[in-house]
């Protein structure tokens, strides 16, 4: 039996280079992405514990709770108090101290003196730290450390970037008004040039204290230990020093922390591109489970003969199976070695977009052998199951009867099990989105999804045909190879329909995405046609924030009516880590609509919250209940509900006044600023002084709602490419699979098409053929993850009605373009089959003997 | 109609075809027997254009094949030769109407309306028409494949071993109407068969052995055909 197996295996060489292709390049993405991103782990982990390998205790204020992200500046600092000079005096005065830095850390933003444009419009954290010559993690890699004011130093990343030299002036965006300064050094982070893309700038202590509005104080003290005297045992010395309210931990925690967090971050890319590749492992266990069917049913006599000499069916079966796991575990071997090279393809593509790792040895870690070899081969084995034990049925009598390919089990089975395993997908589907807690929900969904593509595969055969022939219909008027070519695509429904879900899955995931982003669009559209008054809106395009002093400037203009800032940070409340606003009662309402039902805006003034009136009802607030709100710097606080309103498209669930705000939050920044012209003012003459009070800004834009409303698209059309270039691998993977079943079929029609041949069909006619058949095939899986795409969409926008996506938008003319790209590609996926099946020899394909 | 061809598989192999010349003269049913290996296939593949031959000339009518390319042949094939084949002869996905059309389909011309009413009545499958081949006995498939073979009305119809795989009820019907086409209506017709029975049908039988014409028969009958197998190969 085994020799049978190897012998089988090696005689068809180029369908297993297919048929393993689909494994290679799923596992390749999944090995890629372990790869890459515990390589950026050890490369973080490295970096933090050389940043904080001077220091041996850290002292900081108490943070309340941990914000799932940065500071609202992206800065990355922590939302703590300061920490006050007093204090220093009392950790330097700790028997065992050597000596003690403090350092501040703020939002700074550099503008290319070449240009005037900000740097760093990535997203990536632009930030500004005190330089501490003891403690420091950055190395000088040119000029002198910056001492005094009017003095920085920058990373060196961006210093090549923009071809900055020491020695140059250069303008920098502050909290305050911007400032310029002369570049005194360019530093690097040991041996990486920038911390993973953002941008630095580095004043002496005094400046940064100036700048960062910390005069006289710290975010956090490094304390370095008197030779002999122990990391934990100084800790705890200074831990009895401190007053209430401040820790002391070792240099170690603090740089395990930091690297904790930032893998945090790393953990979500991870889990992120691990989907891509699971899904398309998914497509790839399709295809797998398609080709074993194929071959089976070719192999029919040859497994008749076998059984007919002797072999029992399990002896059948296990070779089919066993061929299944050698092309497992090869497939899933040579996957391995591809991640490699993709996560190196994927770390360049990082530095192109100027995120430069810190320069470490690529990880392969024993987990990323293991699970990418075990997942690859579970998935190719799994795949093969069905196909193994529909060989073991084959009975002797078939190896002596023609061409036979068994009718296998009916076709009310078929449709019972189909129906059963697509209502339970689309029930956990449902319930994951409507119903479970939000710990479940996400697996839920996708199990659901999953579910729910299986059950469709299933179905799909029993409207395979019909589907088909009306699709193919209009090719009827195209000739005879139009009409073969849909009369072979629908000759073997269920080939064809299990061909066509590979595809179905990628382009209904596609066409999820395109249904939900253009439901996100319309929704936000609808979000500001009716809650937003303002006649410009301000913010960086780059949902960075910016400096208040924007506003500020504004606020005197007399052509204006209302300036109106709003900011945005988080809490916890009821449970729940959540967004709050900060606004401006007294202005807020002249820009914008928040349908307030009860209460007032006015009530924020004396420190109240106002609550979403939806949430207020499931926590049992009523207004003038005071409500238990922790913030991560000042801690638990409790505030009055001054009102609630019945939108929340604005506002989120939450809103306080920037008063209130800013008494509980570091960092100072706002997210957007809403300007009202006064009444009668030419709208261009605003938008004029608007632009000119800004011009100090480069990062700020100034936008109409039209504008403001076009530059959200773009945020969203860029996401939607994003995530469509990365389902791209599936349909790759599934047009593979086109390939693949058309040759096999292609080999099982050869004396078919050699008659055609025979009787006059020219070379041109048969390539026409099977590549009518290769479209329709493709369209019939577009056409089905369409339909599913837009059920996904639907269901989505229904969970998250609440959450501001109120608008179902489907957009037709996107969808239909998914649909005639399937069909070109279902061509170009004919190619080779078809060259393949127009040089038949005639001779050979008609010969019997 | 004029051919003559010379065939010669390089130099040492097996010469499957040598120096074999031959006519088959217009409206006449003619078959080719011969034993196993004695050529008679090959000869055929390449009178049809399907072969090329290592030497020598093959004409239909005034049209040398060996000098046309493979575009050209093709269309030779459709316009001007007709198939018969042992097996296999019809696509499984068309009706049995659509399989005696495929040539024309193929070229993109309408039937003769006329002559494929016909044809259809002489094979007498006009209920059976909307059919697919796996709905019909091999005979009438053979039938159906013998109609396809003349409803492009082309020069000559090449037949091989048309009635290998059929019973000899089925055969008999399926030679008779062949010899019809040849009769009523001036089809010319060459077919390779084995079978003393079949060959009896024709007008006239070339012998083949080792790859060369050693004989012919004018006015056949199925003893006689015997009689003179038996005596080549003993």
């Amino acid at each position: 039996m085994w020799r049978a197996t190897i012998k089988s295996l090696f005689a068809r060489k180029l369908r297993l280079l297919l048929t393993a292709l689909a494994i290679v390049l799923g596992v390749g993405f999944m090995a890629g992405t372990y790869v890459l991103t515990d390589t950026m782990g050890k490369a973080f982990d490295d970096l933090f514990s050389t940043a904080n390998q001077n220091t041996d205790v850290v002292v900081r204020a108490v943070s309340a709770f941990q914000p799932t992200q940065g500071g609202p500046g992206g800065s990355g600092a922590d939302e703590r108090n300061p920490v006050p000079e007093q204090l220093r005096t009392v950790v330097e005065g700790v028997p065992g101290v050597a000596s003690v830095d403090g350092d501040v850390t703020g939002y700074a933003q550099l503008v290319d003196p070449a240009t005037g444009d900000v740097i760093g419009t990535t997203g990536a954290p632009t930030f500004g730290v005190s330089w501490n010559p003891a403690s420091t993690p950055l190395t000088v890699r040119e000029g002198q450390p910056p001492s005094g004011p009017g003095e920085v130093a920058i990373d060196a990343a961006t210093a090549q970037k923009f071809h900055l030299k020491v020695g140059q002036r250069i303008q920098i965006l502050l909290t305050g008004p911007p400032q310029e300064f002369q570049i005194a050094a360019i530093v690097g982070f040991g041996t990486a040039d920038n911390l993973a893309g953002a941008t630095l700038a580095v004043f002496d202590l005094r400046t940064a204290q100036a700048v960062f509005d910390r005069v006289g104080e710290y975010d956090t003290l490094q304390v370095i230990a008197d030779p002999g005297v122990g990391a934990a045992d100084l800790r705890d010395r200074i831990a009895a020093a401190l007053p209430k309210g401040y820790e002391a931990i070792t240099g170690a925690a603090a740089a395990a922390q930091d690297a904790e967090d930032l893998k945090q971050a790393l953990g979500f890319f991870q889990t992120a591109l691990l989907v891509f590749a699971f899904v398309a492992l998914f497509v790839g266990a399709f295809i797998i489970f398609n080709t074993f069917t194929i071959i089976v049913a070719q192999r029919t006599r040859e497994l008749g003969l076998l059984r007919a000499l002797g072999a029992t069916g399990r002896q059948v079966m296990r070779s089919v199976m066993a061929e299944a796991l050698v092309v497992g575990i090869v497939a899933s071997l040579v996957g391995l070695g591809a991640g490699l090279l993709i996560a190196i393809g994927l770390q360049a593509m990082l530095k192109a977009f100027g995120i430069d790792l810190p320069s470490t040895s690529t990880q392969l870690l024993p987990r990323t052998i293991v699970v990418s070899l075990v997942v690859g081969t579970l998935v190719t084995f799994v795949a093969s199951v069905i196909p193994a034990r529909r060989a073991a049925r084959v009975s002797p009598m078939q190896a002596l009867r023609d061409g036979a390919s068994g009718g296998g089990e009916s076709l009310r089975r078929r449709a019972v099990g189909g129906v059963v395993v697509t209502g339970l997908g689309v029930a956990a589907l449902l319930y994951g989105l409507f119903g479970a807690s939000s710990g479940s929900a996400a697996s839920l969904v996708g199990l659901g999804a999953l579910l729910t593509f299986v059950g469709v595969a299933v179905l799909s055969p029993l409207v395979a045909k019909p589907l088909a022939g009306a699709l193919g219909a209009p090719l009827r008027a195209l000739g005879i190879s139009g009409r073969l070519g849909r009369q072979n695509a629908m000759r073997s429904p269920r080939r064809t329909a299990a061909t066509a879900a590979a595809l179905m899955i990628g382009i209904g995931l596609v066409s999820f995405v395109a249904v939900f982003a253009a439901s996100l669009r319309s929704s936000f559209s609808a979000a500001l046609d009716e809650t937003l008054r303002a006649d410009f809106i301000l913010t960086t395009g780059s949902f960075t924030p910016f400096s208040p002093q924007v506003a500020q400037d504004l606020a005197s203009d007399p052509d204006l009516a209302a300036v109106s800032a709003f900011r945005q940070g988080q809490i916890r409340i009821a449970g729940k880590t959540d967004f709050v606003a900060g606004i401006d009662p007294a202005t807020i309402e002249q820009v914008a609509t928040l349908g307030v039902t009860q209460g007032s805006v006015g009530s924020l003034v004396q420190g109240d919250i106002l609550v979403y009136e939806e949430v207020a009802n499931t926590n049992g607030w009523a207004v003038g209940e005071r409500v238990a709100v922790e913030f991560a710097r000042t801690g638990l606080q409790h505030l009055t509900v001054g009102g609630l309103y019945a939108d929340n498209r604005f506002l989120g669930n939450y809103a306080v006044s920037l008063q209130t705000y800013e008494a509980n939050f570091t960092e100072q920044l706002d997210e957007m600023v809403f300007v009202k012209a006064a009444e009668g003012v030419p709208i261009a003459r605003v938008r004029a002084d608007v632009e000119d009070a800004v011009a100090a800004y480069p990062n700020v834009q100034v936008n109409d709602q039209a504008e403001f409303k076009d530059q959200q698209a773009g945020f969203i059309d860029q996401l939607l490419a994003l995530v469509s270039a990365l389902l791209g691998l599936a349909i790759l993977i599934a047009l593979f699979g086109i390939v693949n079943t058309l040759g096999l079929s292609i080999f099982e029609r050869t004396r078919e098409l050699g008659l055609l041949r025979a009787v006059g069909m020219s070379r041109r006619q048969v390539r026409s053929m099977i590549r009518w058949e290769s479209v329709i095939i493709a369209v019939l899986g577009a056409v089905l993850g369409v339909a599913i795409g837009v059920l996904f969409g639907w269901a989505m926008q229904q969970a998250l009605a609440s959450q501001g996506i109120t608008k179902l938008t489907i957009p037709p003319v996107q969808l239909l373009v998914y649909v005639v790209l399937a069909g070109l590609a279902g061509v170009l996926a004919a190619v080779l089959p078809a060259r393949r099946a127009a040089r038949l020899n005639v001779l050979d394909a008609i010969s019997y003997e | 109609m004029q051919l003559s061809k010379v065939y010669g598989r390089g130099d040492a192999e097996v010469r499957a075809l040598d120096d074999v010349s031959v006519d088959f003269e217009r409206g006449r049913f003619t078959a080719i027997m011969g034993p196993s290996g004695s050529g008679k296939s090959t000869l055929l593949h390449c009178m049809a254009g399907l072969d090329a031959p290592t030497g020598g000339k093959v004409f239909i009518g005034d049209v040398d094949l060996t000098a046309l390319s493979e575009k050209q042949l093709t269309l030779l094939r459709r316009e001007k030769v007709g198939f018969v084949f042992q097996a296999y002869n019809l696509v499984p996905t068309l009706t049995a109407a659509e399989n005696i059309t495929l040539p024309l389909d193929i070229a993109g011309t309408k039937p003769d309306r006329a002559w494929f009413d016909q044809v259809v009545d002489t094979i007498g499958l006009r209920p059976r028409l909307s059919h697919r081949p796996s709905e019909l006995s091999g005979g009438q498939q053979q039938r159906v494949a013998g109609a396809r073979a003349l409803v492009s009305k082309p020069e000559i119809v090449y037949a091989d071993e048309p009635t290998g795989n059929l019973d000899s009820r089925s055969g008999v019907e399926l030679l008779t109407f062949l010899r019809d086409a040849v009769k009523e209506h001036g089809q010319t017709i060459v077919m390779v068969t084995h079978d003393p029975n079949a060959a009896s049908f024709a007008d006239r039988v070339v012998f083949l052995a080792d790859g060369r014409v050693v004989d012919e028969m004018e006015g056949p009958t199925a003893e006689r055909v015997l009689d003179h197998m038996k005596s080549l190969e003993g």
